[in-house]
C-alpha cells in the first residue's frame, strides 16, 4: 500500500540531513514495527505521512500514486495517532469525537456511525460525556485512539501510542491494533518498546541517523540469533580473548553493557564452527568460560548491537 | 467541517470562564465604573466646592458680586479666621478676595488699571477646574463692570442684568444622540472589550498547538483558509454579543445606577453595524496573527493583555488624544484602536452616518486584511 523509497530530508538550516536514504514498504493487513533511538528520523518520516513534510528527495507513493495527490483527493486514507493526547481537554470524549469527524468530513448518519464504532472500539461507552480533561491516562489514550480511527484510514500510523499506560490499558491497545491489521489496514507502529513490536509486527524496519539498518519480517530478524554465541570468559586480555575468537567467525561490533570490560564477545559463527568447538579452544588457550549464550537473540539485543550505546539526544 | 471547529471554538470558548470573564466582565465593569467616576469631567461640581469670600470694602458692589456668584455656584461659606490654613489643607476649595476700592474701580469709565478680585485655590485643585473658575470670574465681573459704567455715564441698565443672555452654549448634535460622558465612555470601552479577543483566541490557538490537535486536524486535510475562518467567526460572533451587551449596559443599566443614559436616538444603525464588524474584523485579525506568531501559553497570557493596554493608552481609550503632547497625538493616528473610536464615535456621539465613519472604517478592514495575510503566512509556514 506505502511504498517510500529513498527518501531524504534535509530541516532549513541544519547541518544535516534528517533523513538520508529511507526506503520502506507498508502492506494492508500488516503491522511494520518502526524502530530508532531517540533522533532517528522517525518523526521526520511520519511528519511526511501527515502532510507535515513535503517530499525533497525521493518518492512516497500511495497505490502507486504520489502521496501529495492522494492527500490532495483523500487526505482521511492516511492517519496517525499521535504520541500527544492531541484532543480538547476541556470538550467532552463525544464532543471531540463530533469535532474530529466534521474536520475529517463526516456527516449525519454516517458520522453518528463512525462515532458509535470508535467509541465500541475504544471501549469508552460509559465515558461518551465525560469531559476529556477528567479521564484517566488509559482513558485519554484509548480516546486518542478513537479519533485516529474515525476516518477508517486505509494507513495507520500509531506514534508510541502506550506510552504511561497501565499493562490492560497497554494489552487493550495493542489487541486493537492488530485487529486493525486483520481487518485489512496498514500498521506502522513505533515505540520504544521492543517487547511490544515482538508481540505485534509483522515486519521490522530499524533506521538511526536517517538511514535504514535493518528491514525484514520479525522472524527474520530474531533469526539472526540462530549462529551467535556470546561468550564471558576470563583467564585472557581482552585483546587476547578477541584475537583467539575472531578465528571462529566475525566479532559484532556492539555497545551493551555485558560488552563494555572487553571480556565478553558476541561472535557470529562461520558454517563450519560450532559452538562446543570455540569453547573447546578457549579452555585449551587458559581461559574460563564463566557464561556462554548461543542461539537466541531479542529485538531489543539487535536494536542495542545496531544502533549503539551512546545516549541520544 | 467549518461548522464542527465553529462548534469547537465555542464549546472550548464557554468552558473558559477566565476568558470569557475577560471577554465581558471586564469591559461592562469599565464602562460602568468609568462612566460613573468621568461623569463630571465635562460638567464639573462648581455648585457643591466649600469656598467663601473675604470682602474687604463694606460696598453694596462686592456684596453684589458676591451674590451673582452665589447664583451660580452655591452659598459661600462665612470666611473662617484661620481660611489660609484650610485652604492650604484642602479643606476649602477657594476663597475670592474683594479689595477696597473695589466699587470705586468698577465706576470708572475706563479698564480695569489692576487687580480687585484675587481667586485663591487650594494647591490640588484641578488644571481644568481652576481654569474654568478664573474664566467664570471674569465673566462674572466683566458685565458688572460694564453696567455699572454704563450707568455713571447715565444709561439706563436695570440692576441684576447680565451680558450672558448674549451667549449661549451647548455640544452640538442636531438630530443626532445626545451628547454626554457615557457616550464617550461606551465608545471607549466597547472598542477596548473587542480587543480583548486577543487573549482569549490566542490562549485558545497556543494550547491546541501545543497538544498536538492542530497538527491533527492538519492531517485530516482541513484547509488552513478554514481553520483560520473557524477561529475568526466564532469570536466576530462574541465581539457582536459583547457590542450588544455594552450597548444595552449604557442604555438602560447606566441609568439606574444613577448615571446618564446611553442616547440611542438618532444613530445610524447601518453604519453602527458597519462600524463594529469593522472593529471586530480588525482585533480578531490582530489576534490571529498574534495566536500564529505566539509559541507558549506564557507568552499569550503575557502579550495579550499588555498589548491591548498599550493600544488603548495610545490609542485615546483611556486618555482623550487631545490632550496628549504632539508625537503622542501622531502615535495615536496610527492605533487601530483609534481609528474604532473614533469610527464609533462618529456614529454613537456625532451622529454620523457611512459617509462619516467611511474612512475609520476602511482604515480598519485595511489593517484586518494585513493581519489576516501575515497570519496566514505565519500559519503556512509552522504548519511545515
Amino acid at each position: 500500500m506505502l511504498s517510500i523509497r529513498h527518501l531524504g530530508h534535509r530541516y532549513p538550516g541544519a547541518a544535516a540531513d534528517a533523513l538520508t536514504d529511507v526506503t520502506l514498504h507498508a502492506a494492508r493487513g500488516q503491522v511494520l514495527g518502526l524502530l530508532g533511538p531517540n533522533g532517528a528520523g522517525k518523526t521526520t518520516l511520519i511528519s511526511h505521512l501527515t502532510g507535515g513534510l513535503a517530499v525533497q528527495r525521493g518518492e512516497v507513493l500511495v497505490d502507486g500514486l504520489p502521496l501529495a495527490q492522494v492527500r490532495a483527493a483523500q487526505p482521511t486514507r492516511i492517519a496517525v495517532a499521535p504520541q500527544e493526547l492531541a484532543f480538547y481537554p476541556m470538550l467532552t470524549v463525544a464532543q471531540n469525537l463530533a469535532c474530529f469527524a466534521g474536520a475529517a468530513g463526516l456527516a449525519g448518519a454516517q458520522r453518528a456511525a463512525r462515532m458509535q464504532a470508535c467509541i465500541a472500539t475504544a471501549q469508552m461507552e460509559r465515558h461518551v460525556h465525560a469531559r476529556a480533561d477528567q479521564l484517566s491516562g488509559g482513558l485519554k489514550r484509548r480516546l486518542n485512539l478513537a479519533i485516529a480511527l474515525l476516518p477508517q484510514p486505509e494507513l495507520i500510523v500509531f506514534d508510541e501510542p502506550t506510552v504511561g499506560v497501565d499493562p490492560q490499558t497497554r494489552a487493550f491497545v495493542l489487541d486493537a491494533i492488530q485487529r486493525l491489521a486483520r481487518d485489512g489496514a496498514a500498521v506502522i507502529y513505533t515505540s520504544h518498546y521492543m517487547d511490544e513490536i515482538e508481540a505485534i509486527a509483522d515486519r521490522v524496519l530499524i533506521i538511526d541517523h536517517g538511514r535504514v539498518l535493518r528491514d525484514g519480517a520479525l522472524s527474520e530478524l530474531l533469526a539472526e540469533g540462530a549462529t551467535l554465541l556470546t561468550v564471558s570468559a576470563s583467564g585472557l586480555s581482552p585483546a587476547a580473548l578477541h584475537e583467539l575468537l575472531g578465528r571462529y567467525g566475525s566479532i559484532e561490533a556492539g555497545a551493551a553493557a555485558d560488552l563494555a570490560s572487553g571480556h565478553t564477545v558476541r561472535l557470529r559463527l562461520t558454517a563450519a564452527t560450532t559452538p562446543v568447538g570455540v569453547l573447546q579452544a578457549l579452555q585449551a588457550a587458559g581461559a574460563v568460560v564463566q557464561h556462554a549464550d548461543f542461539g537466541r537473540c531479542n529485538l531489543e539485543q539487535l536494536f542495542m548491537a545496531l544502533t549503539q550505546r551512546p545516549l541520544r539526544d | 467541517m467549518l461548522y464542527a471547529l465553529i462548534r469547537k471554538e465555542l464549546l472550548a470558548l464557554r468552558r473558559d470562564l477566565h476568558g470569557l470573564a475577560a471577554l465581558f466582565l471586564m469591559p461592562l465593569l469599565f464602562i460602568v465604573v468609568m462612566s460613573l467616576a468621568l461623569q463630571d469631567v465635562y460638567n464639573p461640581p462648581l455648585r457643591s466646592m466649600r469656598h467663601a469670600f473675604d470682602i474687604r470694602e463694606p460696598s453694596a458692589l462686592a456684596q453684589e458680586f458676591s451674590g451673582l456668584w452665589q447664583q451660580g455656584h452655591g452659598a459661600a461659606l462665612p470666611l473662617p479666621a484661620d481660611w489660609q490654613a484650610q485652604l492650604r489643607a484642602g479643606e476649602l476649595k477657594y476663597v475670592i478676595v474683594i479689595d477696597a476700592g473695589f466699587a470705586n474701580l468698577m465706576a470708572q469709565a475706563r479698564g480695569p488699571v489692576q487687580p480687585q478680585i484675587h481667586l485663591l485655590a487650594e494647591p490640588g485643585i484641578d488644571g481644568n477646574l481652576f481654569n474654568s473658575l478664573r474664566a467664570e470670574l471674569e465673566a462674572t465681573a466683566g458685565p458688572q463692570k460694564a453696567r455699572v459704567a454704563l450707568q455713571a455715564m447715565g444709561a439706563l441698565i436695570e440692576p441684576g442684568a447680565t451680558l450672558a443672555k448674549l451667549v449661549t452654549a451647548e455640544r452640538y448634535a442636531s438630530g443626532g444622540p445626545r451628547p454626554s460622558s457615557v457616550q464617550q465612555n461606551v465608545s471607549a470601552w466597547l472598542v477596548f472589550g473587542m480587543f480583548f479577543v486577543i487573549a482569549a483566541l490566542s490562549n485558545l490557538f497556543v494550547e491546541e498547538r501545543r497538544c498536538g490537535a492542530l497538527a491533527r486536524l492538519r492531517s485530516l486535510g482541513v484547509p488552513h483558509s478554514v481553520l483560520l475562518a473557524s477561529k475568526a467567526l466564532p469570536y466576530m460572533g462574541v465581539n457582536l454579543l459583547q457590542a450588544v451587551l455594552m450597548l444595552m449596559v449604557g442604555a438602560w443599566l447606566m441609568p439606574l445606577l444613577g448615571g446618564d443614559a446611553l442616547s440611542l436616538q438618532g444613530v445610524q444603525w447601518p453604519a453602527l453595524v458597519l462600524v463594529i464588524g469593522a472593529i471586530s474584523a480588525a482585533a480578531v485579525s490582530l489576534a490571529l496573527m498574534l495566536s500564529c506568531l505566539l509559541r507558549t501559553q506564557a507568552q499569550a497570557a503575557a502579550v495579550g493583555p499588555v498589548l491591548n493596554v498599550l493600544l488603548a493608552a495610545i490609542g485615546g481609550i483611556m486618555v482623550p488624544t487631545f490632550v496628549m503632547p504632539g508625537f503622542m497625538q501622531k502615535l495615536a493616528a496610527l492605533s487601530p484602536m483609534n481609528w474604532g473610536l473614533e469610527a464609533l464615535l462618529a456614529v454613537l456621539l456625532r451622529g454620523g452616518g457611512l459617509a462619516n465613519a467611511a474612512p475609520h472604517v476602511l482604515r480598519l478592514l485595511a489593517f484586518a486584511t494585513l493581519m489576516l495575510v501575515v497570519a496566514w503566512l505565519l500559519f503556512r509556514r509552522n504548519a511545515r
